[in-house]
Order: structure tokens, then sequence, then C-alpha cells
């Protein structure tokens, strides 16, 4: 075998099949299920593609990334409302907020590990939760929600029209989706989850491994600040919830469901959570009891998730089928 | 000179890991550490590495004072370490793993373009993993290797840094005798064939005599005796506190 041949057989490739199934899925979601259903199953999907690629990948753990969600969302709100800006100026604010909130919370927060780095971003979240709750009660109406939002055009298309605004939300989530692909091949993406395997060995080969989790955190902001934002075009208005560490626990919940660390992870675990929601609330107002015990009784038989659970099968077969190979010659 | 340690310490509290030691190594050298359990070695490893900070002395390299510098900067100078329990990536690819470690010096933080397109890279992983005999598992997952071969792959993950100096943390560490002697070859081929500077903290006596230019003998953080592997097993007092209780494989 030359290098050349070597060098092909060692880089993961993505299945065209499984492309196009996630193509097509994505395309009709909105005839299986309701559109408002589909459209929050991309808003929440890019929220949690970019959390994934700090828990999953960097293997760092934030319980506080609703304020990413809500300062994005709460940023695009405002700029819409006394800004009067134009779509695309609301989303790139809203992201850049995010980002800046990232960096500052980096800044503080970064060189705790674990438990405590949670915790802080946890303080993080809710601060910015009774910031929006009460003293800055003038500008984000408070408990009341920020409402008054008017609506947006794409050029010419109103993005007030269900369909519209979901297939505008889909292509900037096929656009985080093939960003994300990019970022895991990149040799940044292959240093996050070295740093996740061992960070000791990561900075024994020469990195500043506090860079790399800093990076990774406002990385993650910024799916999380795009994903607020477009939240508020498709809501048309921002819900004090979207600060509330509920919405920092539903986040960790439906990336863990999905199967952290991998690629499509986050889109199965988020479709999953929001369709139980969806349907098991039709029939009773409790119905955080019953997704809570699915998701117990999911992560106690499949700890890796729905799409852990499957690439690990895949993987065990595909390592029994190379020792085989080298046993025999 | 390529490495020098002056009157380095660490005290843990009352505990005197490593006590005013004078520690050279030259240029191509092949330098072991050796003493009972507790003497010292790794934590003059990590001193030099830059895990641990010094309480006292310092430490050398190139004539440069790298006493408060970082482990992942002393890393980029060119001293690199392995483990004595052994670290790598474990849910990674073999591949990957050494890979990792390669692009270091290329390009660290690029998310744009892809791990695959650096061939210069890439082609030097295929070298390495040559060396450390693991190119026919170069797609298998590192937490699916044997012992000895997860320590062969840490060896490999330590030369992609590019080094200078290598310190190896007993790497023939569990190790069966057949594994041990084809290890101490692989350190005295990269020793001779590449000219690495190396420091080898190692248990087996009968290794260290054979592969070492020189001996430093450590007991409870200072220094028992430094020489010649010849004068180093000649001296009373290092065969009163140490040799003849090592574990021996016979070459």
């Amino acid at each position: 075998m030359t290098k050349q041949e070597m060098l092909k057989d060692v880089e993961p490739r993505p299945r065209s099949t499984i492309v196009w199934a996630t193509a097509v899925a994505l395309i009709l979601l909105p005839f299986v299920v309701s559109t408002p259903l589909a459209t929050e199953i991309l808003i929440w999907s890019i929220f949690a593609l970019g959390f994934n690629l700090l828990l999953g990948y960097t293997g760092v753990l934030s319980f506080g990334h609703a304020a990413y969600f809500g300062l994005g969302a709460y940023t695009a709100g405002l700029t819409l409302r006394y800004w009067h800006v134009g779509l695309w100026t609301s989303l790139a604010m809203g992201t850049a907020a995010s980002m800046l909130l990232a960096c500052f919370i980096g800044l503080v927060a970064i060189r705790r590990r674990g438990v405590y780095f949670a915790m802080i971003s946890l303080a993080f979240g809710q601060m910015l939760y009774f910031l929006a709750l009460s003293p800055l009660k003038d500008i984000t109406r408070g408990e009341d929600g920020l409402t008054h939002i008017p609506s947006v055009n794409l050029f010419f298309i109103s993005l007030e029209e269900p369909r519209n605004l979901y297939y505008f939300i889909l292509a900037i989530t096929v656009l985080m989706l093939y960003m994300t692909w990019r970022i895991l091949q990149s040799p940044f993406g292959r240093l996050l989850q070295a740093f996740r395997e061992n960070e000791e060995r990561a900075k024994a080969c020469g990195y500043n491994t506090t860079l790399v989790k800093f990076f990774s955190l406002v990385l993650s902001a910024c799916y999380g600040g795009l994903a607020g934002s477009l939240n508020t075009l498709y809501l048309g208005y921002v819900p004090l919830t979207t600060l509330f560490w509920l919405t920092s626990g539903t986040i960790v919940m439906m990336t863990v469901l999905g199967g952290k660390g991998t690629f499509l992870g986050p889109l199965v675990g988020v479709a999953v959570f929001l369709f139980l929601q969806n349907t098991i609330s039709l029939f009773t107002p409790r119905w955080e009891l019953f997704v809570g015990a699915i998701f117990v009784m999911i992560i106690l038989l499949f700890p890796g998730g729905i799409m852990g659970t499957i690439q690990e099968k895949y993987l065990n077969r595909k390592m029994i089928r190379l020792q085989k190979k080298a046993a025999t010659g | 000179m390529i490495l020098r340690t002056e009157r380095i310490s660490k005290h843990f509290e009352t505990l005197r890991a490593v006590d005013q030691v004078d520690f050279t190594l030259e240029q191509g050298q092949l330098k072991s550490i050796i003493g009972p359990n507790g003497a010292g070695k790794t934590t003059l490893f990590n001193l030099i590495a830059g895990i641990y900070r010094a309480t006292g002395g310092k430490v050398f390299y190139k004539d440069r004072d790298i006493t408060r510098a970082p482990l992942y900067a002393t890393s980029r100078l060119g001293i690199t370490k392995t483990y004595q329990i052994t670290h790598i990536f474990p849910s990674l690819t073999v591949f990957e793993n050494v890979r990792i470690s390669a692009q270091r010096r290329r390009t660290s933080f690029n998310f744009w373009r892809t791990a695959h397109s650096l061939s210069a890279v890439n082609e030097r992983v295929l070298d390495i993993l040559e060396q450390v005999e693991l190119i026919e598992k170069r797609n298998w997952l590192a937490s699916t290797l044997s012992h000895g071969e997860r320590r062969y792959l840490e060896i490999g993950v330590a030369l992609a840094t590019e080094p200078q100096v290598l310190l190896l943390d007993e790497p023939t560490a569990g190790m069966s005798c057949a594994e041990t002697n084809l290890c101490a070859e692989l350190i005295q081929k990269l020793n001779k064939s590449l000219n690495l500077s190396i420091v080898l903290v190692e248990h087996d006596m009968t290794v260290v005599m054979a592969i070492s230019d020189e001996i430093l003998v450590l007991n409870e953080g200072k220094t028992l005796a430094q020489g010649t592997p010849r004068e180093v097993s000649d001296n009373e007092e290092v065969q009163r506190v140490y040799l003849g209780e090592g574990n021996v494989c016979l070459a």
C-alpha cells in the first residue's frame, strides 16, 4: 500500500445515504409535523449543534447556555423594535452579542473545569435573567416579554408566512451543519476532541488548552446567539423564559438524548424531545413528567444517547473487522 | 549542553521531593535517572517539563531559563515527555492521536481547512507510525490497542511534536520481557539515528545499564551518584541503596 492510499483510508467521510436522508427529512418535515413545530426543531437544532461542540466534542459542560440563546433573542428583538434594523443586521447583532458575552464569561471562568465551570455559567445565566426581569424592565418589558417586534422580509418574501420562514431557517440550518462539519474536520476540530480526551496530553503536545476551551465556548455561543435571534423572528416576541435556567437544562437534555459528541445527535435529540413534548402535552398538562421519565429510561438503557448508541455499534463492528483483518494478515 | 538544572528543588510542605539537584544533559546523550520509589524521579521530570513549579533553583534549556515555562511552552521549545501512566487520546484513532500532535507546528486554531489537506503533516504521521510499528493499526481506536502498543503510541505522539529532548517516564512499565527489550532497542534507535537527546526513568537495570551513556542516581530527592553505567554500578553506596532490587529482564 502506498502512502497516498493509506492517507485515503484514515479520513472519515460522510455517507451519502445519510446526507441525502437528512436532507429529505428536513425538506419534508413541515409536511409531516406542523410547520411551527418543524421550525422550532430547526431553531433548537442550531442551538444544540453549538452546544454539542462544547459539551460533546470539547467535553465542557456549560449550565448557562440560556444566556447566549436569550441574549441573542433579546438583541435581535431590541434592534428590530427600537432601531428598526433589517433582517440580516438583527441576526448578526444577536449572534455577535452572544459571542461577546461568551468572551467575557470565558475570560472570567475559563480556568475552571467540570462542575465549577457549570456553576459559574449557571450564575451568569441567572444574572442575565434577573437583569431582564427587573432592572432593565423599561427596555425588556420584564415579565411580559418583549413584544411589538415588527415583522421582516427577506428581499420581497414575507417571513411572516410560516412555510417561508421554515425554509429560510432551513437554509441557515444547512449552512450551520456544513460549517460544523468543516470545523470538526479541521485541525482545530480535532484539537477540541483531543482536549476532551486528555487535556494533559494536549498540553504536552504544545497546545495552550485554555485557549482551546475559550474558542470552543465562543464558537458555541455563536450558534446559541443565532438560534436565539431566529427564535425572535419565529415567535414575533421574546419571552423572558428564553433566559431562564430551564432553557439551559433543556438544551443539555436534548443534546444528551440525541447523543453528545455525534454529528447528527443534536438534531435527533431536539426532534425527539420537541415531538414528545408536543404530542404528550395534547393529553396532559404534566408533559414534563412523561418526557422526564422517557429521558431517564433512554439514558439508563443507552448512556450514549440515540445517535451515540448507533455510532458505538458501528464503530465496534468496524473494529472487529479491522482486528479480523489484522489476524488473518 | 542542551538541558541543565541548577540546584532545582520541589518541596511539598515538609516533604523534599527533589532537593537541590544538579542535572545536565548533553546534546545527543541518553541519560537515565534511577533510584528507589519516591526518590523524586518523576518529580524531577515534572519540574523540567513545566508541570510543577519549582520551589527553588532553575532549569535551563540551551542556556535559556525555562524554570517558569508551563508544560505547553516547554513542549513548543522542544522538550516532550511521556507519562508513567499512559496518556493518549483513547477514543480517537491511532493516526489521529499522532496527527494532533504533529499538526501543532503547522496550524492549530485553523477551523476552516480540513486536517486531511495537511499532506506534509499526514505523511510525517505515517513515518512516525512506521517507526513505532503501528502503521498497520492506523485506523484502530487507541483504546483497543494492547498495553505495550499504547506505550509505543505515546512515544509516537511525543515524537510528533518534533522534540529535541525526550523525557521518557518508565516507558517499559507493565511490558513483558520481550516487549521491554524491543522497546529498549527502539529508544536506542531514536537516540542514535535521530540524534535525540533522551532522559529515561527506568526500573529495569539491564536496560538502563545496556543503553545509557550516563546515569544519575537519586535517593530521597538528592543526588546519590552520577556517572557512566560502570562507575554507578561500582559505587558501593548505590549498591546498598538501590541496585540488586530492580526487576531484571535478561537481554
